[in-house]
């Protein structure tokens, strides 16, 4: 496994695979404190570094904290640093970015040094985009739909603010969004667009980035890499049992969402996708399949299929898919 | 080292990284192995130390699935600092080896991280403001910058402006509730005291002072939080000796030290001899608190079983203290700890001062000196700076007030943060004694005085933790691990940090 990515990067994802390897317990119960113990964070931090500022809002009636990445140029004199009256722009759409970091609905937080970090990326890479990094309930602490449900609270929390609205004009100010997100986080993106869609929120686009999908069936991708690159098809089933209700099967509606209990997706006008398969993903027949309902059911999808990518190719910028997928982000956020 | 990771919170040599992947590697094979063998309790029971250090992490990681565990250490168990003085009770004494003895960890504490990485200058490159907003802040926003623009009307020295200015906060404060309100009216009082010259005096009866205090410690948790960790650090490095010395830099009502006498009155093989040496400011009209606080800890050393030796000192500043005062024994004879909570900023407004304090300190031969502080920089040279960090940093703190219940504990614990606001933007000079520094700055410090990290662990993070869930009113507390360093926080924001230390090989 170590030929197929750079030296640095096999460390930092091995790190982190035998790190949750001492974390999960067979009875299904999670060694939270020794998960945060080891969890590198960094801070929100107003001064800018690399073009980038970051503020954390914590909501009190929910205890919901987002992480706000804004461009350098937002930033208001010393006096008055963070805005929060005006709208972004009144002479151009800027695109707020509500990202989901991944973690397998188990692990990390938006304050998790490799999601702070990514996040902060997508701010130049997006002409300057807004980015909204949710810092939602972990399972199994908090079991599904709690992912969803703070998902849903964070988009209603961004298409409310008026310092995230942008326009043309006055009249056509709104909050433009995007979701996006990795693994769980891209799974949940799923979830909540399709909630925004049902209650005729518009979200612009969805970029969902090697998405946690599955089902009780094993597909051939599952069996083909089952623990050659990082994963282990017990470990994804582990992490299913702690977000899913208990006693459910990989069937249930959240994991395999094109499956026999699902939602049908036909006509629900979803926003424009961007998926993003890794190629040593065991769990990419999942996300191939999604990509194949979605398009089944008319809905507007690319799909990215990175060869010889693992997870996390995305943390550190030191291969080629990660540039691929930069470019990939940034132009399916800026085409109209 | 490497740059990438590095960004990521692991520091890691780009010479080791072979090194480091192969021994990855090894464990990788050492864990299937043990968890075959159903001893995969190694895994919840080895105590981690500093994560960053991940060549480190991953050495100590192997040789714990490598080799058997040694003889069981035990460690300070959360005990309540409601109970601090407890009512002479037999049970103590018997209490079963089984309270106390961990789960299974390495004989000695770990060797100090052999690469002590100096703090990387690239990490440090520009100060960090962590702001968190609550919603309530959104609507006082006007609110925040009319502050804002009053500390800097003030700072160009315009009167007229910073007069209209602070006027007009108090009208904006009145529309405001809870936290946001009770903030803004200290720092607006704070300010206006800064504009008419009218600065508060601070000659107030320590007694009065230590009274606010003890309300602060039982309405949340962070004193509680700097005594528990402290001690942790504290148990460790006396785990092998027979006397033990501590020094506590402000001993106030003694709250820190029932729990650690407890704990070492339960120690396998007996309690060591406990000596306790406690500094204090002068007191008026001649009350000796020192001695009081002396007695009762002996009173309770008593009840326990623990020998016990008290000295009180009575210092202006902890820079009047000369090693000569303290009686110390030699090292191998006696251990001694250093301890310090909110005292060493204090030294930060005269010259020199912080220098013969840590030159002292050395003296003393401490087998650990463990330091607690705010964590912010409520000392830097611009006004306007220093300004906004106490408004982000305050504001995050009484935040995590509002969650308490007791409202009488509630108003005095405000005006002990009171008090504090008002020094940090009404005072200069040697008047100006909260002068708070980041744990980057105290690192940096200790570092070039001589002194090596002694990293806390996993274990202590533990039970920090469930010392939270026992005490704190909300829910938004968090502990989090900074390269061998404890913080509490409220939500992603760290106000107070321990770290402990060592005099360096």
């Amino acid at each position: 496994g170590q030929r197929v990515v750079p030296l640095n990067t096999w460390v930092l994802i091995s790190n982190f695979k035998l790190a949750y390897n001492l974390l999960r317990r067979p009875d299904g119960s999670f060694n939270r404190d020794l998960a945060e113990f080891l969890d590198r964070k960094l801070p929100a931090n107003t001064n800018p570094v690399d073009g980038v500022f970051s503020f954390d809002h914590l909501d009190r009636s929910t205890g919901l904290l987002n992480r706000v990445y804004r461009p350098e140029s937002q930033l208001g004199p010393p006096t008055a640093p963070i805005d929060l009256e005006n709208p972004l722009s009144t002479t151009a759409v800027v695109p707020v970015i509500v990202f989901f970091h991944g973690g397998s609905f188990t692990h990390s937080s938006a304050g998790s040094a490799i999601y702070d970090t990514f996040c902060r990326r997508l701010v130049p890479l997006c002409g300057g985009a807004v980015v909204v990094s949710v810092n939602y309930r972990r399972s199994p602490e908090n079991r599904y739909p709690c992912a969803y449900d703070d998902g849903w609270a964070a988009l209603k929390w961004v298409k409310s603010r008026p310092w995230l609205r942008s326009g043309k004009d006055r009249n056509s100010s709104d909050v433009h969004v995007y979701l996006a997100g990795d693994s769980s986080g891209g799974n949940i993106a799923h979830h909540v667009a399709v909630k925004a869609a049902e209650a005729g929120i518009s979200i612009l686009g969805n970029i969902l980035l090697h998405p946690m999908f599955g089902g009780e069936a094993r597909t051939e991708s599952e069996k083909r890499l089952d623990g050659k690159y990082f994963v282990t098809v017990q470990d994804r089933d582990w992490y299913w049992r702690a977000f899913l209700p208990e006693g459910e099967s990989r069937d249930h509606p959240a994991c395999n969402v094109f499956g026999p209990r699902s939602k049908n997706l036909e006509g629900m006008k979803l926003p424009k996708s961007l998926v993003v398969v890794a190629g040593l993903d065991l769990i990419q027949d999942w996300q191939l399949a999604y990509v194949e309902g979605m398009e089944r059911t008319g809905n507007q999808v690319k799909l990215i299929f990175l060869q010889d990518a693992t997870i996390g190719f995305y943390f550190l910028p030191n291969n080629q898919h990660f540039h691929c997928l930069m470019e990939e982000i940034k132009n399916f956020v800026s085409a109209a | 080292m490497d740059e990438l990771l590095a960004v990521l919170g692991y520091k890691v040599r780009s010479s080791d990284m072979a090194d480091v992947a192969q021994k990855l590697e090894q464990l990788e094979m050492a864990m299937g192995t043990a968890q075959d063998d159903g001893i995969s309790h190694l895994a919840c029971d080895t105590i981690h130390y500093n994560p960053s250090d991940l060549s480190g992490w991953v050495d100590s990681m192997l040789s714990e699935f490598t080799n058997p565990p040694d003889d069981s250490e035990y460690d300070l168990r959360a005990i309540p600092g409601v109970a601090a003085y407890p009512q002479a009770d037999e049970s103590d004494k018997d209490s079963s080896p089984a309270a106390v003895s961990s789960p299974s960890s390495s004989s000695s504490p770990p060797p100090p991280i052999a690469a002590a990485a100096a703090p990387s200058s690239a990490l440090i490159a520009e100060p960090t403001r962590p702001v968190v907003l609550i919603d309530s802040q959104e609507a006082g926003v006007r609110l925040v910058h009319t502050l804002l623009a009053c500390a800097e009307a003030v700072q160009q020295d315009n009167v007229k402006l910073a007069d209209a200015l602070v006027k007009h906060t108090g009208l904006l404060a009145a529309s405001q509730t809870g936290a946001m309100r009770k903030v803004a009216t200290y720092f607006a009082e704070a300010l206006a005291r800064r504009i008419y010259k009218i600065y508060p005096q601070d000659c107030l009866d320590p007694s009065y002072s230590d009274t606010l205090e003890m309300h602060f410690y039982e309405t949340c948790p962070y004193l509680k939080f700097a005594h528990f960790t402290a001690n942790q650090a504290i148990l460790e490095a006396f785990a092998t000796a027979n006397r033990v010395h501590v020094i506590d830099f402000g001993l106030k009502q003694g709250m820190q030290w029932p729990a650690l006498m407890q704990a070492l009155a339960l120690r396998p093989g007996g309690p060591p001899a406990f000596r306790l040496t406690g500094i204090g400011p002068p007191q008026p009209n001649n009350t000796d608190n020192l001695q009081q606080v002396g007695w009762k800890l002996a009173h309770l050393a008593e009840t326990i079983g623990v020998e016990f030796e008290f000295r009180g000192f009575v210092a202006n500043s902890l820079a009047d203290l000369e090693p000569e005062m303290l009686d110390l024994r030699p090292a191998d004879v006696e251990a001694v700890a250093v301890n310090s909570v909110f005292e060493l900023h204090r030294l930060l407004g005269r010259s020199a001062g912080m220098d013969k304090v840590l030159s002292t300190i050395k003296a003393m031969k401490p087998k650990i000196v463990t330091v607690v502080e705010q964590e912010a920089n409520h000392n830097g040279p611009v006004f306007v700076d220093r300004f906004t960090e106490a408004l982000h940093y305050y504001s995050s703190l009484f935040d995590s007030l509002e969650g308490s219940t007791a409202s009488q504990d509630l108003v005095m614990s405000e005006l002990y943060l009171g008090r504090q606001i008002c020094n940090v933007v009404a005072c200069e000079g040697g008047d100006r004694v909260e002068r708070h520094e980041t744990l980057t700055q105290w690192r940096a410090r200790m570092e070039s005085a001589g002194f090596d990290p002694v990293h806390l662990g996993s274990n202590a993070y533990k039970q920090a933790s469930m010392l939270l869930a026992l005490f704190a009113g909300g829910d938004g507390y968090r502990v989090e691990e900074n390269n061998g360093a404890l913080m509490l926080g409220w939500h992603t924001r760290p106000l107070i940090a321990t770290s402990a230390w060592q005099l360096a090989r």
